[in-house]
């Protein structure tokens, strides 16, 4: 028996006139968990949905097994063996578990067109127990679990035919430590019965920690494949990059002090569910950190912040003592923000570059009521170029820029509208790396000029690196204060977060 | 304990939290019956009336239930009124050579072809559903006139036997039974709901999307037509229409289906479809004994639902609604 | 990973070759409509041996659309974002009904009352669709049909009749000045202050609006207003033409509306590539076809199964199937 179970050949894709996928020629062997990283425009999305069926191939084959892979469709991808795991939702609400589960594969349940639900959800509750998620029923209605479950579920769906090839794309993302761990835990698995594993992230780290060998992609093209226990972040990102990067990433200056200037107070702030209590004070100039497990509410209290939630409770004010109790507060004293979902709450996807930049300022835009069309196209040219989109003019949709660019056209707007103190809530979150760099230089520029950022992540380096002072969050409150110095280390972290 | 506290408590009992939807729904007619009964005792609400409100009702429900499928899938049709005033007249125009397998057999599969085209225009144009069946509408009531030769068309009066009990009953029970075990057991079902949950997703996991948006336009004038059956036995005739009046007939079978998706969460959809076009017939009959002239019916009826729609509808805080 | 839908977006775009790309650039759908309504005016001046374009027949076109216009520029701000509004014959019904029996005391006096009418029912939609979250199509279907019932109450014994001085009125230069006041005051405030950028806003990203700063709710309920209170003063026009109100009065103008405006080019969903023109050039189209049939002296069946045939066709055609990924 080969070893080998896939090679790519010469794989090339192209969309219009850009080329995303550049003559990849790969092979993966039978239990390996291979980690595929890369800057967004990489390639690696596009190669592994090229692997799924989501995509035609332009030229060059996958040979699965032996065979040539001839493939349309997901499902297609599918019945062949392979199977990938998304990161934003991939179950339907209004179902059922085991309709999820079983979701285009009922035909196995029906016989004369009747489908069999008792056996359907008899065989979800199996499968379910022999995963490990007792608490999640076959019967009951998707609706009625939390996120990080239905990530479960659909952990389920994609590997309870045992494919020979497992896609996991920057899932971890999106879930608690549990919700990882389980995920390892399969990966592992898959690993011990001899089949092969894809693991996509922006983690470094996480990749270094649980793939054998790791794929780096650059501009369409493969760089290297090398393994994981020789290499560090840095190398990594060296070769993900191109040119050295480390010293000027995040901020290098320690022990500068922090002004004294209260500009916000938040005393008390609780919303039922989410977090209770938290009370502290942000000082102009400062980068205050926020940390934590993804599910430790401190997302929920960005937006809180930000005056955007439903059922708060206590304050959020001002040094003048004004309160904020909504957007519009918020906005009209100088508050920005940047939202965790940025293609919902961030960008307007079916809108102008130049819509989007100017929709918070139209009150300052417009001269007694009246806007001038040209006057918008100034402005928002203005701060598009200041923070280089990349972009083919401000009238190109948002729609079709890419992770990176969208959040450059996020800070752009609330530039234009010159805050006090914004919220950033994961503003690198599935960015690459040039942008990252980018966008870190913008922040230290803004403490220099006295605004007072809020940076709400779940990548600690980043908090460690960019935070004059971090507040760590655990199940709702406030667990734990650190500040600023060139000798912390992540387990000072995680001490404090699990 | 608070009120909401107490509901939730019911909703999840181990024994009754099943029927809390049901339960809800007997309460409601019961108390619109309770209403009107009190108001007018002579005219209103006997046994013998309560049937006829029943059977008035159940015509709408059949309808209904097919109507549900199309609704659920987010989609719309306008054509469900010119559907019945199409496949009625063919029907009543066959049963004059063959009697009741003529009648059934054309409003069948009138009802069942328009389906096919409604469903083929609407996938091969890929035009929202809400503009197309409009204009849908428009063809088939020009085509009614002409079949009918712009003349009203007439059942025979040994034919009507699907308009009284118990002819439209059993007609009736078979046709909620086929809708109840097309939603729980055929693949139909559980399609209807992911493409309306997210049609995106659902095709990629591997559902046909467009081969099941047009089987869901085929349920639905399947079921229309035999709407048409049993509307047109009850009312004797049918004529023509033409400037988009066939849209009347639109609404109750849509406000019918409304229970159906308002109350999906708490019991089966049809029989919500069922007591729910039940309580609007008490409404309608309620208000006619008190006297009140015809035309205040749609008055009471539009004010009805949207009340009992803002009451049960309960969007999740956050969402868009658009 | 982008999501799929937007990657298979720019791949289609992308793939369909230069061609598409030059017709891209010359705007193709926003030139469409108006081509469409050049085409229909050709072939039926061509059909009724150039009748259709004798001033009486134009004179009797543009009567037919001046309600139509002035109604459908204030549907035209709810479907942009993204909302309907079917209660809009309902409307012109109840407020006609109003007008004609203030016509009586004092003209102005009655025109007022007959937006206000219009404004109070587009506020309880405006007020059950945000205080209550239901869809907009359900909450103006139920108040259609409880206007409807009103109406036909309030008429059940005769049509009611308004002054005769009323019709002293229906003159042509009045109804052009007063319908072309009333749209370019929306024209002006659509595309010259916030309202434009913010309606579309809400249509395209309503979530991300509502972060930018936009007050979603306290707009949408303002905007359901504000179209009732438009086809109020339409009905003042309806008035003085029909100069009495019957029990059908308005019955499917909220039909006649959605067919102009979607002739018209205009996204059904709304959104950023909404355009103002589409009012005018749909509503003129709409209201050509009516007539170019009638004059044809096809009976009334065939030609609904015409204006059925063709309005599906020029849909096919004009629709912008590309800002609609999931077409339902």
């Amino acid at each position: 028996m080969d070893d080998i179970i896939l090679r790519a050949e010469n794989i090339c894709k192209s969309f219009g006139i850009t080329k995303a996928v550049k003559n990849v020629s790969m092979s993966f062997r039978r239990g390996e968990i291979r980690g595929l990283i890369g800057e967004n425009g990489s390639g690696k999305s596009t190669f592994c949905s090229m692997l799924c069926g989501i995509h035609t191939v332009d030229s060059g084959r996958f040979i699965l097994d032996g065979e040539e892979l001839k493939i349309n469709s997901l499902v297609e991808a599918n019945r062949k063996g392979i199977s990938i795991i998304v990161q934003e939702m991939g179950t339907l609400p209004g179902l059922t578990v085991a309709e999820n589960i079983f979701l285009g594969n009922e035909d196995r349940f029906i016989k004369c067109g009747i489908k069999n639900t008792a056996a359907m959800n008899q065989e979800a509750d199996r499968l379910l127990e022999k995963y490990g998620f007792r608490h999640i029923r076959g019967n009951s209605m998707i609706d009625n679990y939390t996120f990080e479950d239905r990530k479960l579920v659909e952990i389920v769906r994609a590997t309870y035919f045992d494919p020979k090839i497992l896609v996991i794309d920057e899932t971890t993302t999106a879930l608690s430590q549990n919700g990882r761990e389980e995920l390892y835990k399969i990966m592992k698995r898959f690993r011990e019965e001899g089949r092969t594993v894809i693991f996509i992230s922006h983690d470094l780290s996480e990749v270094i920690e649980y793939t054998d060998t790791i794929s780096v992609l650059r501009d369409g093209e493969l760089i290297d494949t090398v393994d994981s226990d020789k290499v560090n972040e840095d190398d990594l990102k060296r070769l993900m990059v191109g040119r050295e990067l480390k010293g000027r990433y995040y901020r290098t200056d320690y022990g500068e002090p922090v002004s004294d200037d209260v500009v916000l107070s938040v005393e008390g702030l609780t919303v039922p569910g989410e977090f209770e209590d938290v009370s502290f004070k942000l000082h102009k100039g400062e980068i205050l950190g926020i940390g934590g497990l993804s599910d430790c509410g401190m997302h929920e209290l960005g937006k809180a912040i930000f005056g955007a939630s439903e059922n708060r409770r206590d304050t959020v004010a001002l040094a003048d003592g004004t309160r904020i109790n909504s957007i519009c507060d918020a906005i009209k004293h100088n508050i920005a923000y940047t939202s965790k979902d940025r293609d919902n709450e961030s960008v307007i996807l079916n809108e102008t570059i130049r819509n989007n930049i100017c929709l918070p300022s139209l009150d300052k835009l417009a001269e007694r009521g009246i806007l001038r069309h040209k006057k918008l196209d100034r402005f928002a040219g203005k701060y598009a170029d200041m923070i280089h989109v990349k972009m083919t003019g401000i009238n190109q949709f948002v729609s079709s820029l890419s992770g990176g660019n969208k959040q450059k056209v996020v800070l752009a707007r609330w530039l234009g509208r010159d805050f006090d103190i914004i919220v950033l809530d994961s503003p690198t979150r599935g960015i690459d790396v040039k942008v990252k760099a980018d966008i870190y230089t913008l922040m230290y520029e803004l403490k220099k000029k006295g605004k007072s950022i809020i940076l709400i992540s779940e990548e600690i380096q980043e908090l460690m690196g960019m935070s004059d002072r971090i507040l760590i969050m655990k199940d709702g409150i406030i667990n734990g204060e650190i500040l600023r110095s060139p000798d912390l280390s992540e387990e000072d972290f995680i001490a404090k977060m699990v | 304990m608070t009120l909401s506290e107490k509901i939730q408590q019911l909703k999840t009992h181990k024994v009754y939290g099943r029927y809390y939807g049901v339960g809800l729904l007997v309460m409601l007619a019961f108390l619109f019956w309770a209403f009107f009964k009190i108001l007018t005792p002579d005219n209103f609400g006997s046994w013998e009336a309560l049937s006829y409100y029943l059977q008035y009702s159940i015509i709408y429900s059949v309808g209904a239930c097919g109507v549900y499928f199309i609704v659920t899938m987010g989609l719309f049709d306008f054509s469900i009124g010119a559907n019945v005033v199409l496949s009625s007249i063919v029907g009543v125009i066959l049963s004059k050579t063959f009697g009741y397998p003529g009648l059934i057999i054309g409003c069948v599969i009138t009802g069942i072809i328009i389906g096919i085209l409604n469903g083929f225009i609407y996938v091969k144009l890929k035009i929202p559903s809400m503009i197309v069946t409009v204009g849908l509408m428009l063809i088939y009531e020009s085509l009614a006139y002409f079949v009918a030769k712009g003349e009203k068309q007439s059942l025979a009066s040994d034919l009507r036997g699907l308009g009284v009990a118990p002819g439209n009953i059993i007609v009736s029970a078979i046709m909620f039974v086929l809708a109840y075990l097309i939603l729980k057991y055929t693949k139909m079902g559980t399609y209807a709901h992911a493409i309306g949950s997210n049609e995106n997703m659902a095709k990629n996991m591997g559902v046909n999307i467009n081969k099941y948006k047009v089987l869901g336009f085929v349920t639905q004038h399947f079921f229309v037509g035999v709407m048409a059956i049993l509307a047109v036995s009850y009312g004797t005739s049918m004529t023509a229409v033409t400037e988009m009046s066939s849209m009347a007939r639109n609404f109750t079978p849509l406000m019918g289906c409304f229970f159906g998706v308002a109350f999906r969460k708490y019991c089966s959809p049809i029989v919500a479809i069922v007591i729910g076009e039940f309580i609007i017939s008490i409404i309608f009959n309620g208000f006619v004994a008190l006297g009140a002239p015809t035309t205040i019916q749609n008055l009471i009826t539009g004010a009805a639902l949207l009340i009992i729609v803002a009451l049960t509808l309960r969007s999740v805080k956050g969402t868009v609604v658009k | 990973m982008l999501s799929q839908t937007s990657l298979e977006h720019n791949e289609q775009k992308n793939e369909k070759g230069s061609v598409r790309n030059l017709l891209d650039r010359i705007h193709i759908n926003a030139v469409l409509p108006m081509v469409g309504f050049i085409v229909i005016l050709l072939v039926f001046a061509f059909l009724t041996d150039m009748r259709i374009v004798q001033p009486k027949s134009i004179n009797l076109i543009l009567s037919q659309v001046y309600v139509l216009m002035i109604a459908a520029s204030g549907v035209f701000m709810v479907m942009t974002m993204g909302g309907l509004d079917f209660s809009q014959g309902s409307i012109l019904g109840l407020s006609s009904i109003v007008i004609s029996y203030l016509s009586f005391y004092n003209i102005i006096l009655a025109i007022i009352a007959g937006i206000a009418v219009g404004a109070i029912i587009g506020a309880i939609n405006g007020f059950f669709h945000v205080k209550f979250r239901i869809p907009s199509f359900i909450v103006t279907i139920c108040t259609m049909f409880l206007f409807r019932g009103l109406n036909a109450y309030l008429t059940t014994n005769s049509p009611v009749a308004a002054h005769v001085s009323v019709t002293s009125y229906n003159v042509t230069w009045l109804k052009m000045l007063l319908t072309i006041l009333v749209l370019l005051i929306i024209y002006l405030l659509f595309n010259y202050t916030r309202l434009g950028m913010v309606l579309k806003a809400i249509g395209a990203g309503e979530t991300a609006a509502k972060y930018s700063g936009v007050r979603t709710d306290l707009t949408k309920f303002l905007v359901f207003t504000a179209a009732g209170a438009i086809t109020g003063f339409a009905a003042f026009l309806n008035v003085i033409k029909v100069g009495s109100i019957t029990a059908t009065a308005g019955n499917q103008l909220e039909t006649q509306i959605l067919i102009s405006l979607v002739l018209g080019g205009m996204p059904i969903t709304g959104g950023s590539k909404v355009r103002f023109y589409n009012i005018i050039v749909g509503s003129l189209i709409f209201c050509i076809l009516n007539n170019g049939l009638v004059m044809l002296a096809l009976d009334t069946a065939m030609q609904q199964l015409i204006k059925g045939i063709i309005f599906v066709l020029v849909v096919a055609l004009t629709i912008d199937r590309e800002s609609i990924q999931v077409v339902k």
